[in-house]
């Protein structure tokens, strides 16, 4: 493990069983992600991508090999909040005030009120939603609920962001809109991403690494770095390099013998 | 009434300096509107009851108690004995409700009636604590409720007038007064509904919830306080208003069988009894019976509307 690892999978399997069927979802993965990275999970449905996201999150047990995370257990790391996470939908606490949803992690934490205050308007102003601080989940739409999560996920200062496919949820032009906030925000924080997503174009302007995964057992196919410059815009997304990127990894997924259904 | 978390429909902007002021709130002047109509219909519901009682008795005298050119009788006779008048029943109330004092029934039947709510609502208190701790020890201790449900929901399906006399001997047997004993069968109605409820709200996170609580590390107490118990609060008032009735009416024949001389049902007890000497006093305690559970169940629905009041209903 290299002095810049802040993540490392060690010959990770996975098996569901249920009744006297079992499933291997994941094969043999070995993953090291370095600090800063903003690494996307690319692959298509089953493909175990979530899985391995919810494994580095210790939110699932591999059935066997090792995970690494901040150079401690997934277990010690998620309960010392090294990782923040953000899900496909916002799964806001509908009770709580924009403001309290985001202070939550630091109230787990045992943070006082007045410091929780502080960070929450910290994260909020990061997010841009200082204006709705006092509104409730159900006032806002899809895609701000989604940054209220992000801000949320961040607030305790985790040195990881976990991220699974979180704009899935939301239409392709708040999806665009996202992708150069979440930039902004990887950016402004320094924070390692790890980015579940099955969108081909969203793991390419985003990323500065795409792990490409292939199912039935979900294996890792190919590692791609992304060498576009950032800061990436919109005008990004209309570069030759951008669609040469874009072909590149396309071709990695179709290598791939179970291909199917990509996005 | 379901709490989402769902803004498909919010029509606030998706921009970053979007405007808090187009961000959708709820109407407060469409909605004390909507209370003078709830309270306008409630009144006409009224009406209309007193309107079909006095025409149906009308009809009944006018034939005679049976459907004209045929012989089949009323199923109801309408003599003043068995349907006295609105008008009677209203009257009795301002009457005396004995010859020899001159309390009228009205107040009287008001006294009574305090009694019994206040054994509802200490039955109702000490049901639904029971309730709610029975829950979150199920949450928990999922063996526990599976061994135990079988016979709670046993402890429903017994008969009440079985149960009632049990409660009242050993209530007396323990040197209790007696409105004790009415208070505990009262809170032996009261604790299902509650238990229920409150188990399906523990239970009622969705996943995504759940995943967010243990990804910030929170321990059991945590996710059950931030989580499980504000999930739970829109089923667990759903519970206390059905334990509400019930313990109202617990109350009610829990008097019956109780050798206590206060409380509505000893009241109606008394008034079936002396029947033949004043028939309008039973339907005047039988109506002040009901809007007395009205009563309770709708302070319980104030109090939900306030502890609920941030929350989206549809």
């Amino acid at each position: 493990m290299s002095e810049a690892a802040i993540i490392a999978v060690r010959g990770v399997n996975k098996e569901f069983t249920g009744g006297n069927r079992s499933v291997t979802a994941l094969r043999d993965i070995d993953l090291t992600i370095d600090r800063g990275e903003f690494v996307s999970l690319l692959g298509p449905s089953g493909c175990g991508k979530s899985t391995l996201l919810r494994i580095l999150a210790d939110l699932t047990e591999p059935t066997s090999g090792t995970v690494s995370l901040n150079g401690k257990t997934p277990r010690a790391a998620r309960t010392d909040r090294d990782y923040g996470m953000v899900f496909q939908q916002a799964g806001l606490f509908e009770w709580r005030t924009v403001q309290r949803n985001v202070e939550l992690p630091l109230q787990v934490a045992g943070v006082d009120k007045q410091t929780r205050r502080a960070k929450a308007q910290e994260m909020l102003e990061l997010v841009r939603l200082t204006d709705f601080s006092r509104h409730l989940p159900w006032q806002l739409s899809g895609g701000m609920q989604q940054r209220v999560a992000i801000a949320r996920a961040l607030s305790a200062d985790p040195e990881i962001l976990f991220m699974d496919e979180p704009l899935g949820a939301l239409d392709e032009m708040n999806r665009e809109r996202l992708q150069g906030e979440l930039l902004r925000i990887w950016s402004d924080t320094r924070t390692t991403v790890v980015f579940v997503t099955h969108s081909i174009s969203e793991a390419v302007f985003l990323s500065s690494r795409i792990v490409v995964m292939s199912a039935r057992p979900g294996r890792i196919a190919a590692s791609i770095d992304v060498d576009l410059p950032y800061p990436r815009t919109a005008a990004t997304r209309t570069t030759e390099a951008f669609f040469a990127k874009v072909t590149e990894v396309r071709t990695a997924l179709h290598g791939v013998p179970a291909e199917q259904e990509v996005r | 009434m379901t709490v989402t978390n769902t803004a498909a429909t919010a029509v606030a902007s998706e921009a970053g300096p979007a405007d808090p002021a187009t961000v959708r709130r709820p109407r407060r002047g469409s909605a004390i509107g909507k209370r003078v109509w709830n309270a306008a219909g409630a009144g006409l519901v009224v009406a209309a009851l007193a309107g079909i009682w006095e025409g149906y008795k009308a009809l009944g005298r006018a034939f005679d108690d049976v459907l004209p050119g045929t012989r089949i009788g009323f199923p109801v006779a309408t003599d003043d004995m068995s349907m006295p008048h609105v008008w009677s029943i209203l009257g009795a109330l301002v009457e005396p409700a004995r010859r020899s004092d001159p309390t009228t029934l009205g107040s009287y039947l008001l006294g009574e009636t305090g009694v019994t709510l206040r054994e509802a609502f200490y039955g109702l208190l000490a049901g639904s604590s029971l309730g709610l701790l029975l829950a979150v020890l199920f949450l928990h201790l999922v063996p526990l409720s599976k061994g135990l449900m079988p016979w709670l929901v046993a402890s429903q399906t017994v008969p009440l007038v079985a149960i009632a006399p049990m409660i009242v001997i050993w209530g007396g047997q323990a040197g209790a007064p007696p409105w004790v004993a009415v208070t505990g069968i009262a809170a032996y109605l009261a604790f299902f509904p509650v238990t229920i409820n409150a188990l399906r709200g523990l239970q009622s996170p969705p996943k995504v919830q759940l995943d967010f609580m243990r990804s910030v590390g929170a321990n059991r107490r945590q996710v059950l306080g931030w989580l499980r118990v504000p999930a739970a609060l829109p089923f667990v008032f759903a519970g206390l208003r059905l334990a509400a009735t019930a313990s109202v009416v617990g109350a009610i024949v829990g008097e019956l069988s109780a050798g206590t001389g206060r409380g509505i049902g000893r009241a109606i007890l008394t008034f079936a009894y002396y029947y033949s000497n004043g028939p309008e006093k039973l339907y005047a305690a039988v109506l002040v019976a009901a809007a007395a559970g009205i009563v309770f169940v709708q302070a319980l629905a104030l109090v939900e509307r306030l502890a609920l009041r941030h929350r989206q209903t549809r």
